[in-house]
């Protein structure tokens, strides 16, 4: 490390610089669209921030008719649902997340660079399909949580709520990318030596939170499906009237939603993790526990989800199970707080904002975290239940915890993103105002919950004794709403005037802080390896315990430039416009569903066909965007198969979810058509040509693999030829159900019929087209032995549809005589 | 450099030490069996099905015969089989989640439909 006396960091290139607004549209730097996420999370936080001082000032004073209450109903839904998915989300993975995961872990890009772009631009729409109502037909009105049957058509006739689920789906599908990149990110692109145990705190949680998004989303995305089926094709998934029940809704919603929770919470951990530390120049006390309590609050999360729903009669065996398992997640809960405490027990702390911050997380978290312990208990969340105490436990959590924690983030990382120090005197402003008049505006909704008063009210009597802590609540909101307009200005003004900040301003621990700020396009100039836990910081001070007091073995302000034959030879990705024109057509083919014209449908679909087919052969060469070699993974596996593993996992979610629903819904459907309708004959046959596809495939895998092009060719149009047959023979099938009176919205057997086997035929419809593009890529020689990877990941696919319809042919045909039983 | 908490510049060295271990696939002769004893069981799918003498063990019978088709896909054609246990991870952790969500939903609505009150 012979140090040489020229700085070098902003005279360097770095990523902010050039290109334009093209350049930004086009962008696949992982550290660009960190920065458009954060733009727009400011934004929509800005909004969502409008939206609560609308609500405070309706409840301010009592008999209250500032606002309408069709209005006050769509703000409060918008707060919830804008603060939840476009401002926390997107700032902790989308931001933070994008910009740091390749930082910490020593890469120079995410796996899947262009996926990454299109996960924002898709992000970017899907909010502004939620908030169309601003401009056309009204916003979504029913809860963030919508519940059903309010949401059906007979009771939501306006566009709110397709608003609302359309908007949601969307978001879906951008979330489930991401996570899929960050994980296969994670996973395989650490740099050598970063073995899971030597994983920043901040990755561990990110690593956890994208595998509760990979399989959380996809029961919501299935429960925002029949609500769309329910409402624009007349079917009765959450309707007692024809069998259903909207306990459906919840259960589907819940199972997504508490794990949600975790989602918002982990990444607020792993960041007060990397926090304290270096500003207590101590490392992070019992680090394995902290790793381990993040994985067992993952796995628990997914067994609590019953705890909102005590008051819709579960029985006691149920109510009793989620009671234990939510008050078991209290325990890593636990953990992690009291490892915090001894991180700065004995430190030698500094006080600045993004500490002030931190350390005001842990004080409103561990409060928000006491009261969920006592929702835990079924009989006191029955009591307490839609009250306004339920609104202060989540707001300490969500804002108190984990609002704070992306503050404190914010003031710490600003440096690192725009080499600009925040402004120190208005934060601290900020963190002095915000910790006061949060405090104030939520901790008297406690008293409010416990005389009686009930959440998503409009108005109220002035005899019912709220009106004093309504009017104090609503005061201190207006003063918080102003805390955190000198947090805007602070953000703008610091990242054009602030003072300079170096490569390592705050003398931290981690890798991302060993290179420029704002780091270069590139990130690395090589890649490093690292040996042990805290690596920038043994490499400083050589010791993970060192106090950091001592002579500095380096100096990262004076190491040497790079040499232009150094950066000539990394490889980086080029920019690219499809990912925008991919998520563009999503959009007009949701917008022209939601407001009824077609023809913008089918111009969505062209557009998103156009863009994938051309994103698909952008490159002459595949693997162009990929930032790394796959002989450098860290596992020594390849980025898509990892990928289209991950997507197996999320997908089995998907079809449990969808196969629950037939399974507990086939005997509640009232009348014929039932199961017996269905064809055994014809669907033997469908079977018995589907699996025989799985041996054509795997006969061109292999064909491809000993570089012979014309069997592997051969095989790859006989799969999609079987793939087309069994297509076929499941429009035949539909088409006599539909002759013989069976209509998508008969009965709840019909409609989960056709959802469940509609979908796997969607699967096998993508399965085909894949096919025939890979086939035609070997017609035209494009696939080799060196290439048949591409092929093994489009048979991974073919084969999972394989096993899903093994299961739908025993489960739903074989088994139809369960249902005479 | 082996004192040192970073290398930089010896990244490229250091992956190099992981091999791609993904390529050790069985041949077309493997391929050929299983799908034989794929159509076997699936024929015995449907003569359980059809076979009024079993109808007793119907549900037991084709979740078994369900299961070992479901196994031979995802052992020798996705490769699991052959593959990194990494792979095997990832499909079996949520496959269990998946169950168990199943499992769950069926048992709620089944107290559900009995209590309905």
């Amino acid at each position: 490390m012979a140090a040489q006396p020229k700085p070098f960091h902003l005279e360097q290139a770095n990523y902010l610089e050039g290109g334009g607004l093209i350049g930004w549209l086009t962008t696949i730097d992982h550290k660009r669209i960190a920065v458009l996420y954060g733009i727009s999370a400011l934004f929509f936080m800005a909004l969502g921030g409008t939206e609560a001082m609308l609500v405070r000032a309706q409840l301010i004073v009592p008999n209250n008719h500032f606002l309408s209450a069709d209005f006050y109903n769509q703000m409060f839904t918008m707060h919830g649902l804008t603060m939840i998915f476009l401002v926390v989300m997107p700032l902790e993975t989308g931001f933070f997340g994008n910009f740091l995961i390749p930082l910490q872990i020593g890469a120079r890009d995410v796996a899947f660079p262009r996926l990454n772009a299109l996960s924002f631009w898709i992000f970017l729409l899907g909010a502004i399909s939620l908030n169309f109502g601003w401009i056309w037909g009204g916003l979504p009105n029913a809860g963030w949580f919508g519940y059903a049957n309010l949401t059906e058509r007979a009771y939501s006739p306006g566009l709110n709520i397709d608003y609302y689920d359309v908007g949601l789906l969307i978001l879906g599908v951008s979330s489930v990318m991401s996570a899929l990149n960050f994980f296969v990110t994670i996973v395989n692109m650490r740099a050598p030596g970063m073995t899971f145990m030597r994983m920043p705190m901040f990755i561990w949680a990110l690593l956890v939170t994208v595998i509760l998004l990979l399989l959380a989303f996809p029961a919501i995305t299935v429960g925002l499906i029949f609500l769309f089926a329910d409402r624009y094709f007349g079917s009765h998934f959450y309707e007692v009237i024809a069998g259903a029940t909207p306990i459906l809704w919840q259960h589907l919603f819940w199972i997504f939603g508490h794990p949600e929770v975790y989602i918002m919470a982990l990444p607020a951990f792993g960041m007060i993790s990397e926090i304290l530390p270096v500003f207590s120049r101590k490392p992070l006390f019992g680090y394995p526990m902290m790793a381990y309590s993040i994985i067992l609050i993952a796995f628990l999360s997914y067994g609590v989800w019953g705890h909102h729903m005590f008051a819709t009669g579960m029985g006691p065996v149920a109510d009793s199970a989620f009671a234990i398992t939510s008050m078991l997640i209290a325990i890593p809960t636990g953990v992690k707080v009291f490892s915090w405490i001894a991180t700065i027990w004995g430190g030698r702390l500094r006080f600045n904002t993004s500490m002030l911050f931190a350390l005001g997380f842990i004080l409103e978290f561990t409060i928000g975290g006491l009261s969920g312990v006592m929702h835990a208990s079924a009989p006191v969340d029955l009591e307490q239940t839609d009250s306004y105490i339920v609104i202060a436990h989540f707001h300490y959590v969500l804002f108190g915890g984990v609002l704070m924690a992306v503050l404190a983030a914010f003031y710490f990382y600003f440096p690192k993103i725009c080499g600009r120090f925040m402004n120190e005197t208005l934060g601290k402003w900020h963190f002095w105002m915000t910790t006061i008049f949060f405090n104030a505006t939520f901790f008297p909704m406690h008293f409010l919950g416990e005389l009686g008063m009930p959440r998503r009210i409009y108005t109220y009597a002035g005899d019912l004794g709220w009106n004093f802590w309504n009017g104090f609540e609503s005061i201190s909101a207006f003063f918080l709403g102003f805390s955190f307009l000198l947090f805007f200005a602070n953000v703008a003004w610091s990242w054009f005037n602030g003072e300079r900040a170096g490569a390592d301003p705050w003398d931290a621990r981690t890798l991302e802080w060993s290179i420029p700020s704002p780091p270069s396009e590139y990130n690395f100039v090589a890649v490093p390896t690292v040996h042990s836990r805290d690596a920038f910081w043994v490499e400083k001070y050589g010791d993970v315990e060192a106090s950091g007091l001592g002579e500095k073995k380096i100096n990262v302000e004076l190491l040497p430039l790079p040499r232009p034959e150094e950066v000539a030879s990394i490889h980086i990705p080029a920019p690219s416009l499809y990912p925008l024109i991919i998520a563009g057509g999503v959009f007009l083919g949701g917008l022209g569903m939601l407001i009824g014209w077609y023809r913008l449908v089918f111009l969505g679909l062209g557009l998103l066909a156009l863009g994938a087919i051309s994103m698909a052969f952008e490159y002459k060469e595949w693997g162009q965007d990929n930032p790394h070699q796959v002989g450098e993974s860290f596992l020594g596996l390849d980025n898509r198969k990892l990928g289209l593993w991950s997507f197996i996992g999320s997908e089995c979610v998907f079809f449990a979810s969808l196969i629950s629903t037939y399974m507990v819904y086939k005997s509640r459907s009232i009348g014929v058509p039932d199961a017996q309708i269905l064809n055994i004959p014809l669907t033997s046959f469908s079977t018995f040509i589907l699996l025989m596809s799985s041996l054509l495939m795997v006969l061109a895998l292999a064909g491809f693999q000993r570089n012979d092009r014309f069997w592997g060719t051969f095989w790859l149009f006989g799969t999609a030829a079987f793939g087309l047959i069994f297509l076929g023979g499941q429009v035949y099938e539909f088409g006599s159900f539909y002759h013989e009176g069976m209509l998508y919205n008969s009965n709840l057997f019909s409609q989960c019929f056709y959802t469940l086997v509609g979908f796997h035929g969607f699967h096998v419809f993508i399965g085909v087209v894949w096919l025939l593009t890979m086939a035609v890529a070997g017609l035209r020689g494009k696939i080799g032995s060196s290439r048949a990877l591409s092929i093994e990941v489009c048979g991974l696919y073919w084969h999972f549809v394989d096993i899903v319809w093994v299961v739908i042919f025993t489960l739903i045909y074989l088994m139809r005589t369960i249902n005479r039983a | 450099m082996s004192d040192h908490a970073i290398d930089h510049g010896h990244g490229a060295h250091a992956h190099g030490a992981h091999a791609i271990a993904e390529d050790h696939h069985p041949g077309p002769a493997v391929y050929l069996l299983v799908a034989v004893v794929l159509i076997i069981l699936t024929a015995m799918e449907i003569g359980v099905f059809y076979a009024p003498f079993l109808q007793a063990w119907l549900v037991p019978m084709l979740i078994v015969l369900a299961i070992l088709k479901f196994i031979l896909v995802a052992g020798f054609y996705m490769h699991l089989k052959y593959d990194s246990s990494v792979f095997t991870t990832l499909f079996a952790f949520p496959l269990l989640l998946a169950m168990m969500i199943c499992g769950s939903l069926m048992l709620l609505f089944l107290y559900l439909k009995h209590h309905p009150g």
